[in-house]
């Protein structure tokens, strides 16, 4: 049974179709990558499913359960956590606030709590601020702790990004374009930690145009043309195919 | 490090700064207990009446900006209609507790039923408001409380059998003028309970602000999407900051009615959220203390114009318009030289100075 199961997704902007009867689906444990020509609907695929635009048709289920159309923030709570495109960072906020925004479950994020100062909510902080503090620094964030996340690179803001998901250890990791605008040293370190994660169990599916470390990283290809599943498959295999070569390049 | 990373920076520090403004604001409250409850008397020279009398009117909307800097200084929530919830608290309290009024509902029940029943009104309508409103994108939001606010304002005016109209509700119970040994002691018990009232308020926001629940606020007025992909219920938070704003410009309606004995459409003017709006942005948003610093700037500049016009030689109305113009005039250098307001952070706001 897969983890995640997308099963005739379509989304009309207006007269255009952005998704078309789009049918994929991602084993636990597994990293698939999925590419395709710009407006091949890649990323309105990562909107569907993490519920930032509702489909028009078309079932999203995860770990068995039907979540089409669930708010992003009831998906990230079971375990379904994105990032973005263009990073979107809280630069009006610290790279520790960053990353401890996004623990999941803080009674300090409750109002009664936060007013009573409880010990058990103090606590709580602590445990979060420690965690999030490991993360920053196995990202090597560490000198930048303070520093807002305006102030950032973009690379740098990449790994916040990365940093801030894995706050919430998700069980599905949707990366939209994680190396995308960062240099090539640190496309293969970020790279690096996507396997390494992958390893430890996370299911991640990655959008991303640079192909060679795509292919290098990815279990399996998953490539969309107008909106629909092109081919699919191993990675070679899925770059030797005609269709792929014809999509991209034209005939 | 900034003024605000000392305060909010660690949740730690920012416990303290809460914990002193308790402190402070109890000691403020037990000297006020004393005042009313014992017949210590203190006299003050007339000169300086006007002083305690504007000083009174700030600590309450010092509650005003409290809760709108929670909801716009951290959540990024644009309210232009704050004087509705406070007038909201102000007529509820004012109708259930007024005896004998000449005009309008007087129902004549104690006051300390009257001042939590006025608290609830204005947070019902603060939840009545963000249930349709919050949804829409922020600058709806501003058009429909700046709408909210002027259709109570009508209604305040032409509902004569209910609200009175004009001449509004006479005959409010004034609890501590009633307590106190004479005058002049009652309007120093009132500053300082006030104060003390408007000081507690300070150390809850600072709490609430300081510790996580005020991070997944200071996140939603960054980026609302990210901090729903991070699995936190924005909405929510909206609507809880919306709400706790709007029932604490209550609480100081229901506290202005019982100090001011009658309530009116005049004191409930879209002038009233201007100046907190102008109070919030002077002194800095997302910092409680800077926005009543920035307020306090505002309304002495009100204070020390009332003396000016005393010795300028022109006429009280043209002094009106110059009165603006300075305040418009520094709101303008504001904007222009420090966009975060006079303690406020621009790193921590996103604006370029």
């Amino acid at each position: 049974m897969s983890l995640l199961d997308v099963d005739g997704l379509v989304k009309d902007f207006g007269g255009l179709r952005a998704l078309d009867d789009l049918s994929v689906s991602v084993d636990r444990g597994e990293l698939v990558g999925v590419m395709g020509p710009n407006g091949a609907g890649k990323s309105t695929f990562f909107n569907c499913v993490s519920g930032v635009v509702a489909p028009d048709a078309g079932t999203v289920r995860f770990d068995g359960e039907d979540v089409t159309g669930d708010a992003p923030e009831s998906l990230a709570k079971t375990g379904l956590v994105r990032t973005f495109q263009r990073t979107r960072e809280l630069e009006t906020m610290t790279v520790r606030d960053n990353v401890r925004l996004a623990a999941p479950d803080q009674r300090g994020e409750r109002a009664l709590p936060a007013l009573l100062r409880t010990s058990g909510m103090r606590e709580e902080e602590q445990a979060v601020r420690d965690r999030a503090d490991e993360l920053i620094e196995a990202f090597e964030l560490d000198h930048l702790k303070d520093e807002y996340s305006g102030a950032l690179s973009g690379g740098q803001r990449k790994l916040l990004e990365l940093a801030r998901v894995l706050m919430l250890d998700p069980e599905v990791l949707l990366l939209d374009e994680p190396f995308a605008g960062v240099n090539p040293t640190l496309t293969n370190e970020i790279a690096g930690r996507i396997a390494d994660l992958n390893d430890e169990g996370m299911t991640v599916v990655i959008i991303e145009h640079e192909l060679e470390t795509l292919t290098e990283l990815v279990d399996r290809l998953v490539v969309l043309e107008q909106g629909s599943l092109l081919v699919e498959g191993e990675p070679a295999a899925v770059l030797a195919d005609e269709r792929v070569i014809e999509a991209y390049l034209g005939e | 490090m900034s003024v605000r990373e000392r305060l909010f920076g660690d949740g730690e520090r920012s416990g303290g700064s809460a914990e002193r403004a308790f402190l402070v604001g109890g000691v403020c409250l037990l000297v006020a207990a004393l005042l009313v409850f014992t017949p210590l008397a203190v006299t003050v020279p007339g000169s300086s009446f006007v002083f305690i009398e504007v000083g009174t009117l700030f600590v309450i909307y010092g509650l005003l900006v409290l809760g709108l800097d929670l909801q716009y200084g951290y959540t990024g929530l644009v309210n232009f209609g704050h004087v509705v919830f406070f007038a909201v608290g102000a007529y509820t309290v004012a109708m259930l507790s007024a005896e004998g009024s000449f005009a309008g509902v007087a129902l004549g029940l104690p006051w300390l039923l009257a001042l939590p029943v006025g608290v609830v009104a204005a947070a019902v309508l603060g939840a009545i408001v963000g249930t349709t409103s919050l949804r829409l994108r922020d600058d709806f939001l501003a058009i429909v409380t700046l709408a909210t606010a002027e259709i109570f304002h009508t209604l305040f005016v032409n509902f004569r059998g209910v609200f009175g109209g004009n001449v509004g509700i006479l005959g409010v119970p004034q609890p501590i003028a009633d307590l106190a040994a004479d005058s002049d002691t009652a309007q120093i018990a009132t500053l300082v309970l006030f104060g003390g009232v408007t000081i507690i308020a300070l150390g809850f926001m600072t709490r609430l602000t300081g510790s996580p629940y005020g991070r997944v606020l200071r996140a939603i007025r960054a980026d609302e999407l990210v901090t729903r992909s991070v699995g936190k219920s924005t909405f929510s938070y909206k609507m809880q900051a919306f709400v706790y704003g709007a029932a604490l410009a209550g609480f100081a309606g229901g506290l202005f009615a019982l100090y001011n004995g009658a309530v009116a459409p005049g004191f409930f003017t879209i002038q009233v959220t201007v100046t907190i709006w102008i109070g919030m942005l002077l002194g800095g948003a997302s910092n409680h203390r800077a926005v009543l610093g920035g307020l306090a700037i505002i309304m002495g500049l009100r204070l020390l114009s009332r003396f000016a016009l005393e010795v300028t030689p022109v006429s009280a109305d043209a002094f009106a318009s110059i009165r603006l113009i300075a305040v418009g005039l520094i709101l303008v250098l504001v904007i222009r030289y420090r966009p975060a307001g006079i303690w406020g952070d621009e790193r921590e706001l996103g604006v370029d100075s």
